[in-house]
């Protein structure tokens, strides 16, 4: 059996509270099907860069990812360009929508590639690699752009993918869920899942071990840029226009969601699962305050309040020890260390 | 994946309970709207906020608030709107951070019955009324006129801008050329749209430069917000206060010293209070399902005859005549 993840627990149970508070304190608004599929919609875009966050952690070595937001509106940008020059959106909106699609993930994986290559290559610190191609990327797409926004229109597939709802659930978080599942799977089923974590957690031992390191850091900030990349098309899809200066609060907010999920920023340690369930906490959170018409600046502090919570609960495995104490009662005699 | 299936379970019993608690909750409603500015916590916005509780005041029987997001990022004041749709707020008073981003949510918005009215955004497509304190143009004008009243109609003058890209600041002193070539053909314009990037410091050298390459300015006009500043310490620190008129854009307290001793002429702003009441007027009128029709009185000063133009999308562009020119002798009666 696993080992019970404390993060996983609280971030479970913080879900619930929130739904409770939340529908309590509105008359029941807050959990009506409308509001529910909103704040659904409104997770994926910091939870693909959140996930890239904890990716690039999880390599160890002092990884993080800054250009992640910046790398998802060059994404949305260029190829918003190159698509508009190509077709029009509204002769043929699939042929549109693919090509834009599929252009912004490119973007993606390029420059994510650029990061990956670099920190390898040249062993950079990713801090300081990714800082600048994190302006890099956002001048590329101001030059691109020529400062404006770039209107990508609402062509009825891409429409779909930003607003559209399947089962009644929003296409975007069907999109999000399934990434995180497949790379969740890649994660733990991988040999590169199983190695990128040893590398994170003791990068001189994977080096005696020879596992191919170079290629692992290259292949972790590639699909963290892949992500950004299929966060652009989100924004894109939900906002109609895209625009380089899209989203600059998200850098801090990523990482907060990455820490919050318990993920090591020393390398070796993250589960996909919780990076999606502590943005959801977030959104839950944020969208909770602005129902109850809180100032935004009390929205800050109680994020503050719960990343200093979740250092807590990692830190001191505040759960898992009230969990053997549990145990202990019950089973006077189970011997668990 | 027991623990899953419960919360499963348990999320679905909220939202049924929900679903039914739902027509009960919406039938005690008071009519709502609410101010979304761009970043709370600023001059400006708290001075539009004054606004915005004053019009609450007066209008008991509704929920009038003004929220905005603790960062300047559009991303912020889209989740703060979406959330404001998603909680069935009845009308938004947006003054959009970025008019693009906010699009897909405003058209979402409309279609699911908000009524949706904004300010200082008059190439927002998906609007129903857009309010605008003042023609750019006529702003510009009376802006020159000041400023050709204060140089006796004679002499050179200059202008700046805060980017040559800033289409406000361009039809400000366009209008101004425009009004200084057509009425005082003795005033001559020289090395004009100077770029200050609305830093007080870079406007400052600039003015600087200006001065020793003109040392017979007699004027100049100037766009962004903190240009007056630059300018203005420029002019004193050369010892000619009183002697180079400066008339542009500005803020009643920053400029308050510089106003005082006279480096700074005049100063041209409109009242964000004011523009936060003429919004909320109309949204009011548009939940009471009036329009705004061209002349009309919003009952706020400023905005006693509005002149209606089709907007950028299908929704009102509605312009009221809410400039204020404030010198010397008035500036306090507008501090913020």
């Amino acid at each position: 059996m696993r080992k019970l993840d404390g993060h996983l627990v609280v971030l479970s149970v913080l879900v619930v509270v929130l739904l409770v508070v939340g529908g309590a304190a509105s008359d029941g608004t807050y959990l009506s099907l409308y509001n529910l599929q909103s704040m659904a919609m409104q997770v994926p875009e910091i939870g693909l860069l959140a996930i890239g966050v904890m990716l690039a952690m999880c390599a160890g070595n002092g990884g993080i990812d800054l250009s992640g937001i910046a790398l998802a509106n060059l994404a949305g940008v260029a190829s918003g360009l190159l698509a508009l020059s190509l077709f029009s959106a509204d002769d043929a909106p699939m042929l549109f929508t693919v090509t834009f699609a599929a252009g912004a993930v490119l973007v993606g994986v390029a420059g994510g590639f650029l990061n990956g290559w670099i920190i390898s290559r040249f062993g950079i610190t990713p801090i300081l690699c990714t800082l600048g191609t994190q302006m890099l990327y956002t001048g590329l797409a101001v030059v691109l752009s020529d400062g404006r926004s770039v209107t990508v229109g609402s062509p009825d597939p891409l429409y779909e993918i930003g607003n559209g709802l399947l089962f009644q659930v929003p296409t975007s978080f069907l999109i999000f869920c399934a990434v995180a599942a497949l790379l969740s799977a890649v994660l733990r089923y991988t040999p590169y899942g199983l190695q990128l974590m040893l590398t994170g957690a003791n990068p001189k031992a994977a080096d005696y071990s020879g596992f191919p390191k170079r290629r692992i850091i290259a292949t972790t900030y590639t699909i963290s840029g892949t992500l950004a990349g299929i966060a652009g098309v989100i924004i894109a899809a939900r906002n109609v226009n895209v625009k380089w200066d899209y989203g600059t609060s998200y850098l801090l907010i990523a990482i907060l969601i990455a820490v919050m999920a318990g993920v090591r920023p020393q390398g070796g340690y993250g589960r996909v699962v919780c990076v999606v369930l502590s943005a959801v906490v977030l959104q839950l959170l944020s969208s909770l305050l602005n129902f109850v018409g809180l100032s935004n600046f009390v929205r800050d502090f109680a994020w503050g309040a719960l990343l200093l919570g979740f250092l807590a609960v990692g830190r001191f495995a505040l759960i898992e020890q009230f969990a053997s104490i549990f145990a202990l009662k019950r089973r006077p005699r189970a011997s668990r260390v | 994946m027991k623990k899953l299936s419960v919360h499963i379970g348990l999320v679905t019993a909220l939202m049924v309970s929900a679903v039914a608690f739902a027509p009960e909750a919406a039938l005690a409603q008071e009519k709502s709207i609410t101010t979304v500015v761009k970043i709370s916590g600023i001059p400006w916005f708290d001075r539009m906020k004054t606004g915005v509780e004053k019009f609450a005041n007066e209008n008991p029987d509704m929920a009038i608030t003004q929220v905005g997001p603790a960062t300047a990022d559009s991303a912020q004041q889209l989740q703060i709107v979406q959330d404001l749709v998603a909680k069935g707020t009845d009308a938004l008073a947006v003054v959009p951070m970025d008019p693009s981003i906010l699009e897909g949510i405003f058209k979402r918005a409309m279609d699911r019955g908000t009524i949706v009215v904004t300010h200082e955004a008059d190439n927002q497509k998906n609007t129903m009324v857009d309010v605008e304190a003042f023609d750019n143009d006529a702003y510009g004008a009376a802006l020159n006129e000041r400023l050709a009243e204060c140089m006796g109609g004679k002499g050179k003058w200059t202008t700046f801008v805060g980017s040559l890209g800033s289409r406000t600041h361009m039809q400000w002193v366009g209008a101004g050329e425009e009004n200084a070539k057509s009425k005082h053909a003795d005033m001559e314009l020289v090395d004009p749209n100077n770029e200050s990037f609305d830093d007080a410091n870079a406007t400052y050298e600039k003015a600087k430069e200006i001065l020793r390459k003109h040392p017979d300015i007699k004027g100049f006009q100037t766009s962004a917000g903190n240009d007056v500043l630059g300018v203005g310490r420029a002019i004193e620190e050369a010892g000619l206060t009183g002697k180079v008129c400066l008339v542009g854009t500005g803020l009643p307290n920053p400029s308050a010293a510089y106003l005082d001793s006279g480096a700074i002429t005049a100063i041209g702003f409109w009242d964000p209070q004011k523009a936060g009441m003429a919004m909320n007027a109309v949204a009011k009128l548009l939940l009471e399902g009036k329009s705004v029709e061209d002349g009309m009185d919003l009952g706020v000063p400023g905005y006693e005859k509005v002149s209606v133009k089709q907007g950028a999308g299908k929704g009102q562009l509605v312009i009221g005549n809410g400039m204020v020119l404030a010198d010397k002798d008035n500036y306090k009666e507008y501090l913020f």
